[in-house]
């Protein structure tokens, strides 16, 4: 009677360690509520999909780069006169404040153009390497930014100007008028950065407006994690 | 004759001294008009030196009874300036062009990164760190402005929130 009750006990409780093991690790609970200025996205069941870029200095930048170690990833263009600048600002500040502090080490940073047209990985090098000379800049075919932002909630639209100064909204999907290089348009898009994992899926989320000290802790809560 | 010669001197004197009077009192209007609108801390964010846009900002103080609205803004070695405001608007971040800036009476308007600010277009050559720009600045009521504007990198530290309100 004794055994069978001590049996018992004994399956519930590996029954309970059992959930516990299995659940504790990707649900994040415990890491979560330390989080101050991130949201963890990360959902192993949705790999980022296959992509084949170039980097700033036209060397293939694909899926394989993104599994060198973690990865600062955010989406821009060098049009951009407020939001962009202000966001690779940020990100220097955050690289200098990871730094200086020793328990901390630096995330590469990734940052891709939501405007190849544009933004050739010529452009993307003189314009990004000014933040800091580590950034990478990445450009290529725009069908493939256009897929890759997708799992990340990421997106845009180009915003041009009709004849009558009325702004006109034109989706991604959208082709742009002949005369739009010339004329000029913006874009209004999503400001997030995210973390990469070491196995290139998306981990966590920073929405925008970023704050670099406090976006340092929860980078070390992350990695360490 | 003397009294046709004197008569003509104290003419002479009399339109010396009102033309003297209406001067100063055209130039105390102006000076009271121009100091209806006053600007501080005017700057430039320092940029990549291929960068096809800048960013203007600066506090417009308006010491008037009555809203004061920036209507324009000009500087040499650009395409255009065009008057812009970032706003959050379905999960983005939007540059949306403003027709005016309205300046409140007895109040100011702040032109700061991620809010109001004036965007400079294909400069013909990037203004340098520790350069100037000139920018002119046209109100309603003819008034205008010129201010220079230093260029230089954000502030390290954004105390209150500087530059997070949107």
């Amino acid at each position: 009677m004794n055994n069978k009750l001590l049996s018992s006990i004994g399956v519930v409780a590996l029954a309970i360690a059992a959930f516990y093991f299995a659940t504790a690790g990707k649900d994040y609970q415990a890491l979560k509520k330390q989080l101050k200025v991130s949201y963890i996205l990360h959902n192993p069941d949705k790999p980022l999909p296959e992509f084949s870029l170039l980097d700033h200095n036209r060397q293939l930048f694909d899926n394989t780069h993104l599994k060198e170690g973690w990865s600062l990833l955010l989406f821009m263009y060098t049009h951009c006169p407020d939001i962009c600048p202000t966001e690779l600002f940020d990100m220097s500040r955050l690289k200098n404040l990871m730094e200086e502090d020793k328990t901390a080490s630096m995330p590469s940073v990734v940052v891709i153009t939501f405007d190849s047209l544009r933004d050739t990985p010529e452009v993307m090098k003189e314009y990004i390497t000014h933040f800091d000379k580590d950034f990478i800049g990445v450009s290529g075919d725009q069908a493939q930014i256009d897929r890759l932002i997708k799992p990340f909630g990421a997106y845009y639209e180009r915003v041009i100007y009709d004849e009558k100064g009325k702004p006109v909204i034109l989706k991604a999907s959208d082709e742009l008028p002949k005369d739009a290089l010339e004329k000029g348009y913006i874009i209004n898009h999503t400001a997030w950065i995210y973390l990469i994992n070491p196995e290139g899926e998306i981990f966590a989320g920073f929405p925008s407006p970023h704050k670099p000290s406090a976006m340092v802790q929860d980078i070390k809560l992350m990695m360490d994690y | 004759m003397f009294n046709k010669a004197k008569k003509l001197v104290l003419a002479a004197i009399t339109l010396i001294t009102l033309n003297s009077a209406i001067a100063i009192e055209h130039h105390r209007t102006n000076q009271t008009i121009a100091e209806k609108i006053v600007i501080n801390n005017p700057w430039v964010r320092s940029a990549p030196p291929n960068t096809p846009m800048l960013g203007a900002f600066m506090e417009i103080h308006n010491n008037s009874n009555q809203t004061v609205k920036l209507l324009s803004a000009d500087s040499k070695g650009y395409r255009r300036l065009e008057l812009h405001k970032t706003q959050y608007e379905d999960g983005m971040m939007k540059m949306i062009k403003q027709d005016f800036m309205p300046i409140p009476a007895h109040g100011k308007l702040t032109l700061k990164p991620g809010s109001w600010h004036i965007m400079l277009i294909a400069p013909e050559s990037v203004p340098r760190e520790g350069g100037t720009v000139m920018i002119d600045l046209v109100f309603d009521n003819g008034l205008s402005k010129t201010v220079h504007a230093p260029v230089r990198k954000m502030k390290k530290i954004m105390g209150n929130r500087h530059y997070m309100t949107h």
